[in-house]
């Protein structure tokens, strides 16, 4: 169990009680190779099985750690359980939603008031500030100019960064920036925190502040981290390891 | 799915916010494309104001051919054809006394009651009655009426003398060919007035070809001293006019003159052309192809430089569909993107096409003489600013299709 837990005092049986906030059963997602379909494209295309049968829970409070070399199918699974893709057969539901039927403005609809991402890049936006960024998503949900300012704000200052919300992101430092990206994802107060590789641009210092701030974040989220490195999947509860599309085992 | 109207509002204002703020952005860090797309919208709209103005010069040429009045002064129920048409209706009085005192003002160079009256003259050779349109004014030097020029007339209205009509008698007319040919007439010669009670006639000093606008191309047309018509029409009694000819530089005038009688109306060249602009086809054909050309140019240029913009921006784009965007809500972002640029190239534009009709007027003016040959009126900045959202609206569309096609795990791969 990590640290974190320890602190906390959660046992394994009270995490096991708490609601699922992200589930899949017999998860498989394939893709077509080369360009097929219109007018003139082949038809039968090469397949290629990307996930084959994977099934997961993830329970609020809990993180969840995902380790697996290239190609193993890590950002596949990231990719379904953030709604931004379909699978091609089984069962995926996020937030009690069943992500294979819904349609793509649902699935947009699913990300942006339960899902939130952070990406190995920081993702972004150049042209805006620190506190811009991070009231993006509350743009998209209709908050007001004033409420989206005050949350962008008191989300900087839980994650450090306070006095940095007018710079830009060329500004800031690479875990600046991180951190910046996570008060982002933060900003919906979304159930589920999807992390891809969130340390891999950062130097071990500053990686460290990034993972500290994931342990921090307390009992309201749900978080899966993908990840090569130990150090970052040291932090996760469990650890689910894929290989070929197929989860392998579990580490706790 | 459905949002609340509050809501819905609030996100597309936050949209367009954030629309202008990246625009802004964009300028600060890396302009190229921007400012690009600005000058193609921007030249776009230039030339639509600058040939635009040009139709208008040429429209407001071709109604008050080589006559040098600014102001017409009428009475309220005129319209703009009826200062070239007597209307037989309400006339202007005290109308000598009054273009005097307007006269007074250092800003007019000239300005001259103008009576029209249909009069009847006897054929010298048939000895029947022809009818011609005869204009009374107080003449002046280099002054010109329906293309005819009052330069032969003595100057002044001798015959008024002070309002006692017992002045000498000049007698004199200047006729077009038309009123030459139906009276049989020519330069030198007496047109006798056939009215009864008055035996008084006009000696033709000139006879030439002379031009009016509103298709009096062919129409009889003599042009005397003021108080001498008034004298055979019997306008004579309230010193009566059918309007005041002011000629200035001074577009201040107007509203003086606007107070000189009551229930009139000062209608300018512009006026009177903007009612009579369909009576001239090629103005309007030329302003309707640069319309067109700027169209087409100003479209192709902004959905290529935005559609690059997009093309190159598309990491942008898939972080926002990544926390949640809607396709439609980036589509609007594109959209409004485009549509802001559009906007900042239209003001652009209206003050380049404002400075090239200022140059083409200079340049003319000095190459040929002429006054101005464009117009820049103020009417030309709403209409170039919304040539250049028709622009911004139709050229968002190639950048929004290329929006949509981006594939959102593409994009996060790279």
């Amino acid at each position: 169990m990590s640290s974190r837990n320890q602190e906390l005092g959660v046992t394994r049986k009270g995490v096991s009680e708490r609601e699922v906030i992200a589930s899949c059963e017999s998860l498989v997602r394939e893709y077509t190779r080369g360009s097929g379909g219109g007018w003139f494209g082949g038809g039968d295309l090469p397949t290629v099985r990307a996930l084959d049968g994977v099934s997961l829970e993830v329970r609020r409070g809990e993180i969840v750690g995902i380790e697996g070399p290239s190609g193993s199918g890590k950002s596949t699974l990231l990719h379904l359980l953030a709604a931004l893709d379909t699978p091609t057969a089984g069962e995926l539901r996020v937030a009690g939603e069943d992500v294979g039927r819904l349609s793509e403005r649902g699935r947009a609809k699913l990300r942006l008031e339960h899902v939130g991402l952070v990406f190995q890049r920081f993702h972004l936006l150049p042209s805006l500030s620190a506190r811009a960024n991070v009231a993006l998503p509350l743009v998209e949900l209709g908050w007001s100019k004033r409420k989206r300012r005050e949350r962008a704000e008191g989300l900087l200052d839980d994650v450090g960064l306070g006095d940095r919300a007018t710079h830009r992101p060329g500004q800031l430092s690479g875990g600046e920036q991180q951190r910046v990206a996570i008060a982002r994802a933060l900003a919906t107060e979304p159930a589920l925190l999807i992390a891809d590789e969130p340390t891999g641009e950062l130097d071990t210092a500053t990686g460290r502040q990034v993972l500290d701030l994931f342990e921090s974040l307390g009992e309201d989220h749900a978080i899966v981290l993908a990840s090569h490195d130990q150090p970052t999947l040291a932090i996760a509860d469990r650890v689910i390891r894929l290989r070929d599309g197929r989860v392998q085992g579990a580490a706790r | 799915m459905r949002v609340p109207g509050r809501v819905w509002l609030r996100r597309r204002r936050a949209l367009v916010g954030l629309a202008v703020h990246r625009v802004i952005g964009r300028l600060r860090s890396s302009p190229q494309r921007v400012v690009l797309s600005v000058l193609g919208v921007a030249l776009a709209v230039a030339l639509v104001v600058a040939v635009t103005g040009v139709a208008l010069g040429l429209t407001a040429e071709s109604v008050v051919q080589n006559d040098d009045t600014d102001f017409w002064v009428v009475p309220e129920q005129s319209t703009a054809e009826s200062v070239a048409v007597s209307s037989g209706g309400v006339k202007l009085g005290d109308v000598h006394a009054v273009s005097e005192r307007i006269e007074r003002d250092e800003r007019v160079d000239y300005a001259t009651p103008v009576a029209l009256s249909v009069v009847p003259v006897t054929d010298r050779t048939t000895g029947e009655t022809e009818y011609v349109l005869a204009a009374g004014i107080v003449p002046r030097e280099g002054q010109e009426l329906f293309g005819l020029s009052t330069t032969p007339l003595a100057p002044g209205d001798p015959h008024y003398a002070n309002g006692s009509y017992d002045g000498p008698w000049t007698g004199e007319a200047v006729v077009n060919d038309a009123a030459a040919s139906v009276t049989n007439t020519s330069e030198g010669e007496e047109l006798q007035v056939a009215r009864t009670g008055t035996n008084r006639s006009f000696h033709v000093l000139n006879v030439s070809q002379g031009e009016a606008g509103f298709g009096f191309g062919s129409a009889p047309i003599a042009i005397v001293h003021l108080s001498e018509l008034q004298s055979v029409t019997g306008l004579a009694g309230s010193d009566q006019a059918d309007q005041i000819l002011v000629s200035t530089n001074d577009p201040a005038v107007r509203s003086d003159l606007e107070s000189l009688y009551p229930h009139t109306t000062v209608v300018t060249k512009r006026g009177i052309s903007a009612q009579q602009a369909s009576t001239s086809n090629l103005p309007l054909a030329v302003g309707l192809s640069a319309l067109l050309s700027a169209l087409v140019v100003g479209v192709l240029f902004i959905a290529t430089l935005m559609g690059l913009e997009v093309s190159s921006d598309r990491a942008t784009l898939g972080t926002l569909a990544t926390l949640g965007f809607a396709s439609r809500s980036r589509s609007l972002l594109i959209g409004a993107e485009t549509l802001v640029v559009a906007v900042v190239g239209g003001l652009v534009g209206v003050a380049l096409g404002a400075a090239s009709i200022g140059v083409v007027n200079r340049v003319v003016g000095a190459q040929f003489g002429i006054a101005a040959v464009a117009v820049f009126d103020p009417l030309l900045i709403p209409y170039g600013l919304v040539v250049a959202a028709v622009v911004g609206v139709v050229g968002s569309v190639y950048p929004i299709y290329l929006g949509r096609r981006t594939d959102i795990l593409e994009v996060l791969s790279e």
